[in-house]
């Protein structure tokens, strides 16, 4: 499920260790029908695609499904994710064996180590690889945080460490960090047109099945920001702001970057990016579109299910963009209806 | 200062018990209708669950009535009922009510937070003391509330004429409603008990109803109101309901930290969940799971989930349950409640089900006496 955010974590872990990892296709048609018919109907998309994949592996030794329970003190994952090896384990093809662990960062570091060590028991590891590949794991995650910071996107920082794990060195990190350095040139801003940010879990995002390729269509008509863009200061700053304390992780560092984007006037509009029947977003995006309203900052909410008419996603992005456009040359803050709008322009 | 609270199925007596014991102005909204699910439908967001819309409703309706300050529980997470409170408080105050929103919660685990909130509402006129036994007596009522309800699901499929068993209920919940002492709460459940003893007398005592355990997300299943009446509709076609969660056993667990089981201890339900499902995912789909394994050990006739659209911890519970119904051999059937109320749909799912289990108990009576190919042919 967290892929997008954790896998150089357990790509760095396993190779430590020295154990293959299979990675499965890219979402695609075949994938997602098949979810579809084994996930439980009320579910939301991300899971229904995860099923799918499952469905898909073949001659593997094992599947790994990480129990994520909370990624940092105070904080959990959705429900979903915290009962997620259980409930894809119908799913998983007869004959494979689910390798769980659970990551609890609740109660500390430690208390992970030691899952991580019970762990490395059932694959036949010794505690001093497990430390070892655990800082490894760690290395491969701050550098792939700071890639995604400075402005690169998924694959891009991907490609180097399998670069990495073809050459077989774990000093390449360094290495390739100066290598492709100079890429990150290939993506100019362009001055004249709008910067749009794009805000919603990483499992959708960067899932371009199941979004139709969004981030692509975006990036043809805008600069894009994503979340991965905001500092992690910024993040917690912003979600002072809220008398009470977001309690899901993720879903913090989405208003964080969400609410940052909002008062960022370089920002000329925000699209949330939510799945249907996520109970997270339902909330935040409450939040936020309120937010949003007050500082009269265009804001767009795209609802993702299993459904895959490109037609409409196409026809709502390019009214937006259009809309944001018309904004940014004729800017009047009056109603071109004489109506007010929104709550708190008056009809001057 | 005006206190009022949202509605959670049999929750305003014991709530009203509480505050009314330490003198404090309350308004209970009026109970949750086709309007207050309109009303929060309208403010709330749209992809929010049932519960969420209709406590915005509660709130409207009760803001109507003078009401100026909302309390409501809180948490932290990962079920969204922790953020509730915050977030209607905001939607409320764009809506044009101006209220006040008191979460009890220890706010970022301060304790000291939570007894000044407490002390907050209930203001200088009350000591602590004089709190505590306030709630040590809700508590009691609570109690006693849910043995009550439990009596008349046993009594409800064995009534002689229909409506008996619900005119009962609405006379025991108004007594107890006006119990104002320990004593009169204990005679109220007695006099139920009575009650249901002389309405039985001389009836077949052999008749064994069907038995189906009801388990599923919390407000759901203690509101009548979000679920149509499955309780109700199940007794009426004669089916003794048995419920795995009570409103005790959850402020015993959650409120007072497991410090009084309630009722019915959620506890055990743990245990018995950990073969599927080995960790809490919030809510209380761990507790679901265990109560129908739990149900099925019993040798209950079916299990019925009833969980509001996009719960997520009971998502997490309902694509486990087809296992549980594979290792056990037990009908589940999964009722997803949402704003329609349209109970005709309820009420077909429900015969069908029944109509499922009473075959299926007759075909293994028929299966003892060695007649199955003239079952099958009939």
């Amino acid at each position: 499920m967290y892929y997008y955010d954790y896998y150089p974590f357990w790509a760095g872990f396993f190779y430590s260790l020295g154990i293959e990892l299979v990675t499965s296709s890219p979402t695609n048609r075949g994938i997602m029908e098949a979810g579809l018919k084994k996930a439980s109907d009320d579910t939301c998309l991300p899971i229904k695609v995860l099923v799918g994949h499952l469905q898909a592996f073949k001659g593997v030794d094992a599947v790994f499904i990480p129990r994520l329970v909370s990624v940092e003190q105070k904080t959990y994952l959705c429900p979903k994710i915290l009962g997620l090896p259980e409930s894809v384990l119908g799913a998983v093809p007869e004959g494979i064996p689910v390798l769980t662990l659970n990551v609890n960062m609740r109660e500390g570091r430690r208390s992970f180590l030691k899952e991580l060590e019970k762990f490395g028991v059932q694959l036949g590891k010794s505690r001093g690889q497990i430390h070892q590949a655990l800082s490894e794991a760690y290395k491969w995650l701050r550098h792939y945080e700071y890639l995604r910071k400075e402005g690169w996107d998924f694959e891009e920082s991907i490609s180097c460490f399998d670069q990495i794990m073809d050459k077989s060195t774990g000093d390449r990190i360094k290495k390739a960090d100066n290598n492709t350095g100079t890429d990150e040139l290939s993506y100019p801003e362009q001055d004249n047109r709008p910067t749009i940010a794009l805000v919603g879990h990483s499992y959708l995002t960067y899932e371009n099945y199941s979004n139709m390729n969004l981030l692509q269509k975006l990036k043809q008509k805008a600069n894009l920001k994503v979340i991965e863009n905001v500092k992690l200061e910024e993040i917690e700053a912003q979600h002072m702001s809220l008398r009470k304390k977001i309690f899901w992780s993720h879903a913090k560092k989405i208003f964080g970057a969400g609410n940052s984007y909002v008062s960022n006037l370089e920002v000329d509009g925000i699209i949330y990016l939510s799945c249907f029947g996520c109970g997270t977003d339902s909330l935040i995006n409450d939040i936020l579109a309120r937010n949003a309203r007050i500082s009269h900052k265009p804001y767009m909410v795209i609802t993702l299910d299993e459904h895959t008419g490109e037609a409409g996603v196409v026809t709502r992005l390019e009214a937006f963009v259009d809309m944001i456009e018309r904004r940014l040359n004729n800017e009047t803050n009056l109603s071109s209806y004489g109506e007010c709008l929104d709550r708190n322009s008056s009809i001057v | 200062m005006k206190l009022t609270y949202p509605h959670m199925g049999n929750a305003w007596i014991v709530i009203q018990a509480l505050f009314n014991s330490l003198d404090i102005d309350i308004v209970t909204p009026p109970y949750n209708s086709k309007r207050t699910l309109n009303i929060g439908t309208k403010l709330a967001p749209e992809s929010v669950c049932l519960p969420f819309k209709l406590n915005l409703g509660n709130y409207v309706e009760a803001a109507e009535q003078g009401a100026d300050t909302i309390v409501i529980t809180g948490g932290i997470g990962p079920c969204r009922f922790g953020y509730y409170g915050e977030l209607q408080g905001q939607i409320l105050q764009d809506a044009g009510y101006d209220y006040d929103v008191v979460i009890l919660e220890p706010p970022d685990g301060s304790l000291l937070g939570l007894a000044s909130r407490i002390k907050y509402l209930a203001g200088k006129k009350n000591s602590w003391p004089k709190i505590i036994s306030a709630i040590r007596f809700a508590y009691y009522k609570s109690v006693a509330c849910d043995r009550i309800e439990d009596l008349i699901h046993g009594f409800r499929p064995k009534v002689k004429e229909p409506g008996q068993a619900d005119q009962l209920y609405d006379h025991g919940r108004q007594k107890l409603a006006n119990a104002m002492s320990y004593k009169e709460i204990d005679e109220t459940v007695r006099w139920v008990q009575t009650k249901i003893r002389e309405y039985q007398a001389g009836l077949d005592t052999t008749i064994k109803p069907l038995k189906v355990g009801i388990i599923g997300e919390i407000y759901t299943v203690l509101d009548p109101f979000s679920s149509v009446e499955v309780e109700q509709q199940l007794g009426n076609l004669g089916v003794h309901v048995d419920r795995s969660i009570y409103l005790s056993g959850w402020v015993g667990q959650h409120v007072f930290q497991g410090l009084a089981q309630g009722y019915r201890s959620i506890k055990p339900y743990h245990r018995s969940a950990k073969k599927y499902l080995s960790h809490f995912v919030g809510g209380h789909g761990q507790e679901s799971v265990g109560a129908a394994v739990k149900y099925a050990q019993e040798g209950f006739d079916g299990v019925i989930q009833i969980l509001p659209l996009t719960c997520m911890p009971e998502i997490v519970a309902a694509s486990i349950l087809p296992r549980v119904q594979e290792d056990y051999k037990i009908p589940i059937m999964t009722l997803t409640m949402d704003e329609h109320t349209g109970r005709a749909g309820v009420q077909t799912r429900l015969e069908a089900f029944v109509d499922l289990l009473e075959r299926s108990r007759q075909s293994k009576e028929q299966l003892t006496r060695e007649d199955v190919l003239g079952f099958a042919g009939s």
